[in-house]
C-alpha cells in the first residue's frame, strides 16, 4: 500500500463515535460548521446591541433589551457596552470565522479535493475541535463571573487588561480562552500542512490543487507560525495578572519595576496582521475556484493567483507596524512599515486582474455560490482600497481608531470572509449533507445581505471620516459628533436588515439539512475530485484512491465531445 | 434572471450617486459649509481644519480617494460589465484559455504596476515627505514653541504649562484639567504620557493624534490658525468611561493667550500649595 493510501477505517456504530468523538474529517468539519454558525449568531446579536446603542443612546433595545438588562429598563449600560464590543470582536474572529472558514472548509475540502481518505492525523483533528470547544466554553463562562467578561477591546491591550484596569477574572479567562483556541488552531494547522504535502492523490502536483486548497494551505502555514506568538503573549499577560510579574505593566501602578505595554502591541500585531490573511486566504481560494467553475472556463492565470497568495503571505509578516503608527515608533520603522504595507497592493491587484480575467468571455451562470463570489470581489475591492488610507502614516494620524478603521476591517474581514463562507456553504452543501439549498431563497438572502453589509460598512467609513472615534458608548456626548446621528441611524437600520436577512439563510440551511432536495453526485458539473464521489460523501471518501491526470479548472475545452463542457481531474486532458 | 440585472443596475447607479456626492462634499469642504444640517451626505465632510498643516493630510486623503474611485470603478466596470455581457444565455461558448498568453500576462502586470505607481508609490512618497518635512520636523528652540505637558488618566486630561520660571514640575506651573488653551499662529509642542492605561490624544480638527502611554513620553507638535473652541477626545479604549474622556481646546489670538496665561500664572502662584505632592505629576521637559 502506497503511503498516500490510508485505511478506510470502519464506520463507527455508536452515536458518540459517529457524531461526538469522530475521527472523520467530514464530521469534524460539520462540528466546526455548527459551532461557527452558533457563535456567528451570538456575535451578531451583540453587534445589533452595539449598533442600537450607537444610534439610539438611552433607548431600550426592542424585545431582548428588557430580558437582558432588566435593571436599566432594557438600556445597555456603559460597562456592558464595552464587554459587548470586546466579545463581539473576539467571537466573530476566533469563534465564528475561524471555525467556519478554516475549521469547516479546511477539514471538508482538503481530503476531498486532494483525493485522500482522511487527514494525516485524525486524532489531532478531533483534538483540534475539542480544544476549540473548551476554549468556547471558557470564553462564554466569563460572562457569568461577578465582574463580567473581558471588556478591554478584542485586542485586550495592557495595561488596561492588567488587574488594575480590569480586575475581573473574566479578563484572565479571555486570555486563557485565546491561548486554548491557539492550541486548536496549531493542531489544525500542522495537520492541514502535513496532509496537503503528503496525501495528495498520485499525479496531483501542487499546481493541480484547486485554489481553495492553496488558500487553506497558506492559512495553515501562517497559523502554525504566528498563533504561537499570540499564545506566548497571552501567557505573559496571564503571568502579569495572576503571578504579579510586570512584563507589560508601567505607569503609576508599576511600583516594583516597570515593563512596557507597547511590547504587547508588537507581539499582538505580529500575529494580528497575518491573522487578517489567515481569515481571508481560504475565502480568496474559494472565490478564485468558484468564479472559474461558474464561468465555465479555466481560472485565469491560476498559477499567478497561487503565487500571489504565497507572496501576500510572506509580505503579511513584514507590515504589522501599520497598526502602531500612533505609538510613535522610530521614524525609520514608521517609514519602512508604510512602504512595505504598500507593496501588498501588487499581489492584491493581481488577484483582481485574475478574477476579472476569469469571468471575461465566460459563460457565466448566476447560481447562488457564484453570486456570493462576485459579491466578494465587490466588497473586497472596497476593503482593500480603504486600507490604503490606513497604511499611509499621515492619513492614519487622523483616521486611526476612528470608525473608518472599523468600516475598513469589517469590509475585509467580515464582509469578504462572510460572503466567501456563504459561497462555500451553498456550494458544498450537496457534498456535506447530500441536499441542495433553495436557490430562490439563496438569491434573496444574497441581495439583502449585500444591501445590509454595504449599508453598514460604507456608513461606518463615512462616520469615521466625519471624526467619530471607536469604542465609545455614547458618541453624542461630544457635541461635534451630533451631526452624525442620522448616519448612525442609517448604519443601525442597515445592520438590522443585515441581521434580519440571516434568518432567511438559517431557515434555508436548516430546512435543506433535513428536508432539502436530494443532490446528485455532481450538481454543479465541476471536475474536481470531490464531485467524482456520491453526495453526501461516503465515510471513506474514495473507494479507490483517484489518479489525477489534469488540472482542477478544465472547463469549456472545445475538444470535449457529447455536449460535455468539463472533465474530471481523473481524466486525461482531451487535446483533440 | 433579468430581475438580478435590474438590481445590478441599481447598485451601479447608486455607486454613481455615492461617488458624486463624495466629490461634491470634498468640494464643499473647501468653503466650510455648516455641519448642523441633517443631510446624510454632509457627513462626508470632516471636522473643520484649524491647523496649518492639516491640509496636507486632507489633500492626501482626497488624492487617495480619487485614485481609489478610479480603480474601483474599473473593477466594477469589469465585474458588472462582464456579468452582463457574458451571461450564459448570451455567451454560450466560453473562451478556453488559461490566461497565460503574453497579452494576458502583460495586461495583468500593467494593472498591478498602474495600481502600485498610481496609488501606493505616490501616496507613500508624499506621506514620507510630509513626515520628514513637517510632522516629524520638530520645532526648534529659537522658534519659541509653546510647551505643554499632557497627562492622561482614567478619564481626564491634565495639562501643565511651565509658568514664569519656564521650568516644568515646579510650584508656579499652571495646571488645568480637561481645558487646554493655546495661541494660534505659534508652534505648539506637547509631551504626552499616561498615568494608568493607554489613551490617545486626539484633536480631530487638527487631524492628529498620538498615543498617551504609561512609562513613555510621546511627542506631537502642531500649529493652529483659527481661534475658537474645539473638542479633544481620547481615541484609545481606556475603560468604561472612555467615551466621556473629552476635553475642551480653546484657541486664542496670541494677545488673548498672553493675557489668559498671565492671569493663570497669578492664580497659580496663589492657589498652588508647594507642600502638596499631587501637584508634581509633571516631569522635567525632555530635550531630544
Ligand atoms: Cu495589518
Ligand atoms: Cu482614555
Amino acid at each position: 500500500m502506497a503511503f498516500f493510501e490510508q485505511h478506510a477505517h470502519p464506520v463507527p456504530k455508536t452515536f458518540l463515535g459517529k457524531y461526538i468523538f469522530s475521527f472523520d474529517h467530514k464530521v469534524i468539519a460539520k462540528q466546526f460548521l455548527w459551532s461557527g454558525l452558533f457563535f456567528l449568531g451570538v456575535g451578531g446579536i451583540m453587534a445589533l446591541l452595539i449598533r442600537w446603542t450607537l444610534a439610539y443612546p438611552g433607548q431600550s433595545f426592542p424585545i431582548l433589551g428588557s430580558i437582558l438588562f432588566p435593571h436599566t429598563n432594557g438600556i445597555v449600560p456603559p460597562d456592558t457596552y464595552a464587554m459587548l464590543f470586546t466579545q463581539h470582536g473576539t467571537i466573530m474572529i476566533f469563534y465564528a470565522i475561524t471555525p467556519l472558514l478554516i475549521g469547516a472548509f479546511g477539514n471538508l475540502c482538503i481530503p476531498l479535493m486532494i483525493g485522500c481518505r482522511d487527514m494525516a492525523f485524525p486524532l489531532l483533528n478531533m483534538l483540534s475541535y475539542w480544544f476549540f470547544f473548551i476554549s468556547g466554553a471558557l470564553l462564554l463562562s466569563a460572562l457569568f463571573t461577578p465582574l463580567g467578561a473581558a471588556a478591554g477591546g478584542w485586542t485586550s491591550y495592557p495595561t488596561l487588561a492588567l488587574t488594575f484596569g480590569s480586575p475581573g477574572v473574566g479578563q484572565t479567562l479571555w486570555y486563557m480562552a485565546i491561548f486554548t483556541i491557539g492550541i486548536s488552531s496549531i493542531l489544525g494547522a500542522v495537520n492541514y500542512i502535513t496532509t496537503i504535502i503528503t496525501l495528495r492523490a498520485p499525479g496531483m502536483g501542487y499546481f493541480d490543487m484547486p485554489l481553495t486548497i492553496w488558500g487553506i494551505w497558506m492559512t495553515a502555514i501562517l497559523n502554525a507560525i504566528f498563533v504561537p506568538v499570540l499564545g506566548a503573549g497571552c501567557l505573559l499577560v496571564i503571568f502579569d495578572r495572576v503571578f504579579g510579574t510586570s512584563f507589560f505593566l508601567a505607569g503609576a501602578a508599576a511600583t516594583s519595576g516597570s515593563g512596557d505595554p507597547i511590547l504587547y502591541q508588537h507581539v499582538f500585531w505580529i500575529f494580528g496582521h497575518p491573522e487578517v490573511y489567515i481569515l481571508i486566504l481560504p475565502a480568496w481560494g474559494i472565490v478564485s475556484d468558484l468564479l472559474s467553475f461558474f464561468s465555465r472556463k479555466p481560472a485565469f492565470a491560476a498559477k499567478a493567483t497561487a503565487l500571489s497568495m504565497v507572496s501576500i503571505s510572506v509580505l503579511s509578516i513584514l507590515v504589522y507596524g501599520h497598526h502602531m503608527f500612533t505609538t510613535q515608533m522610530s521614524p525609520l520603522l514608521t517609514q519602512s512599515f508604510m512602504t512595505l504595507t504598500m507593496t501588498i497592493s501588487i499581489p492584491s491587484a493581481i488577484f483582481f486582474g485574475n478574477w476579472l480575467g476569469t469571468i471575461w468571455k465566460g459563460s457565466i451562470r448566476f447560481d447562488t455560490p457564484m453570486l456570493y463570489s462576485l459579491g466578494v470581489v465587490f466588497v473586497f475591492g472596497l476593503g482593500g482600497l480603504t486600507g490604503l488610507y490606513l497604511g499611509t502614516t499621515t492619513t492614519d494620524f487622523y483616521l486611526h481608531d476612528t470608525y473608518f478603521v472599523v468600516g475598513h476591517f469589517h469590509y475585509t474581514m467580515a464582509a469578504s470572509v462572510l460572503l466567501g463562507g456563504f459561497a462555500g456553504i451553498y456550494y458544498w452543501m450537496p457534498k456535506m449533507f447530500g441536499t441542495m439549498m433553495s436557490e430562490f431563497w439563496g438569491k434573496i438572502h444574497f441581495w439583502l445581505t449585500m444591501l445590509g453589509i454595504n449599508g453598514v460598512f460604507m456608513g461606518m467609513l463615512f462616520i469615521g471620516y466625519g471624526g467619530m472615534h471607536r469604542r465609545i458608548y455614547n458618541p453624542f456626548y461630544y457635541e461635534e459628533l451630533r451631526r452624525l446621528i442620522p448616519m448612525n441611524e442609517f448604519v443601525t437600520i442597515s445592520a438590522l436588515l443585515l441581521g434580519g436577512s440571516q434568518f432567511i439563510f438559517l431557515f434555508n440551511f436548516l430546512w435543506s439539512v433535513w428536508n432539502g432536495k436530494k443532490a446528485v453526485a455532481n450538481p454543479w458539473k465541476v471536475g474536481t475530485l470531490e464531485w467524482t464521489i456520491p453526495s453526501p460523501a461516503p465515510s471513506y471518501n474514495f473507494k479507490d484512491i483517484p489518479v489525477v491526470k489534469c488540472g482542477p479548472h478544465e472547463l469549456g475545452n472545445p475538444n470535449l465531445k457529447d455536449g460535455k463542457d468539463f472533465q474530471y481531474q481523473t481524466e486525461e486532458l482531451v487535446t483533440s | 434572471m433579468s430581475g438580478i440585472f435590474g438590481i445590478f443596475k441599481f447598485i451601479v447607479s447608486s455607486m454613481g450617486v455615492i461617488a458624486t456626492s463624495l466629490m461634491l462634499s470634498v468640494a464643499n469642504a473647501k468653503d466650510g459649509t455648516d455641519y448642523k444640517s441633517t443631510n446624510y451626505w454632509d457627513i462626508t465632510v470632516p471636522p473643520e481644519d484649524i491647523s496649518v498643516n492639516g491640509h496636507l493630510i486632507d489633500w492626501l486623503f482626497n488624492y487617495t480617494t480619487y485614485m481609489n474611485l478610479f480603480f474601483f470603478i474599473l473593477v466594477c466596470a469589469g465585474l458588472f460589465g462582464f456579468a452582463f455581457i457574458y451571461h450564459h444565455k448570451k455567451n454560450k461558448k466560453p473562451l478556453y484559455t488559461y490566461g497565460n498568453k503574453p497579452v494576458h500576462i502583460w495586461t495583468v502586470t500593467i494593472i498591478g504596476v498602474a495600481v502600485f505607481i498610481g496609488i501606493d508609490a505616490t501616496i507613500s512618497a508624499i506621506s514620507n515627505n510630509d513626515l520628514r518635512n513637517v510632522f516629524l520636523n520638530w520645532p526648534k528652540e529659537e522658534e519659541k514653541p509653546l510647551k505643554v505637558q499632557v497627562m492622561a488618566q482614567q478619564w481626564v486630561w491634565k495639562f501643565r504649562y511651565a509658568g514664569k520660571d519656564e521650568v516644568f514640575n515646579t510650584q508656579d506651573d499652571v495646571v488645568t484639567v480637561n481645558d487646554l488653551r493655546v495661541p494660534i499662529n505659534r508652534k505648539l509642542l506637547f509631551q504626552v504620557t499616561s498615568k494608568d492605561v493607554i489613551h490617545s490624544f486626539f484633536l480631530p480638527n487638527a487631524r492628529r493624534k498620538v498615543d498617551a502611554m504609561p512609562g513613555r513620553i510621546s511627542r506631537i507638535w502642531m500649529e493652529l490658525n483659527k481661534a475658537g473652541k474645539w473638542p479633544i477626545a481620547c481615541a484609545e479604549m481606556c475603560g468604561t468611561h472612555h467615551y466621556m474622556m473629552g476635553a475642551k481646546l480653546t484657541t486664542y489670538t496670541p494677545e488673548d493667550f498672553e493675557s489668559w496665561l498671565g492671569q493663570a500664572q497669578r492664580v497659580a502662584m496663589e492657589v498652588n500649595d508647594p507642600e502638596d505632592l499631587n501637584l508634581y505629576w509633571g516631569w522635567k521637559w525632555e530635550v531630544r
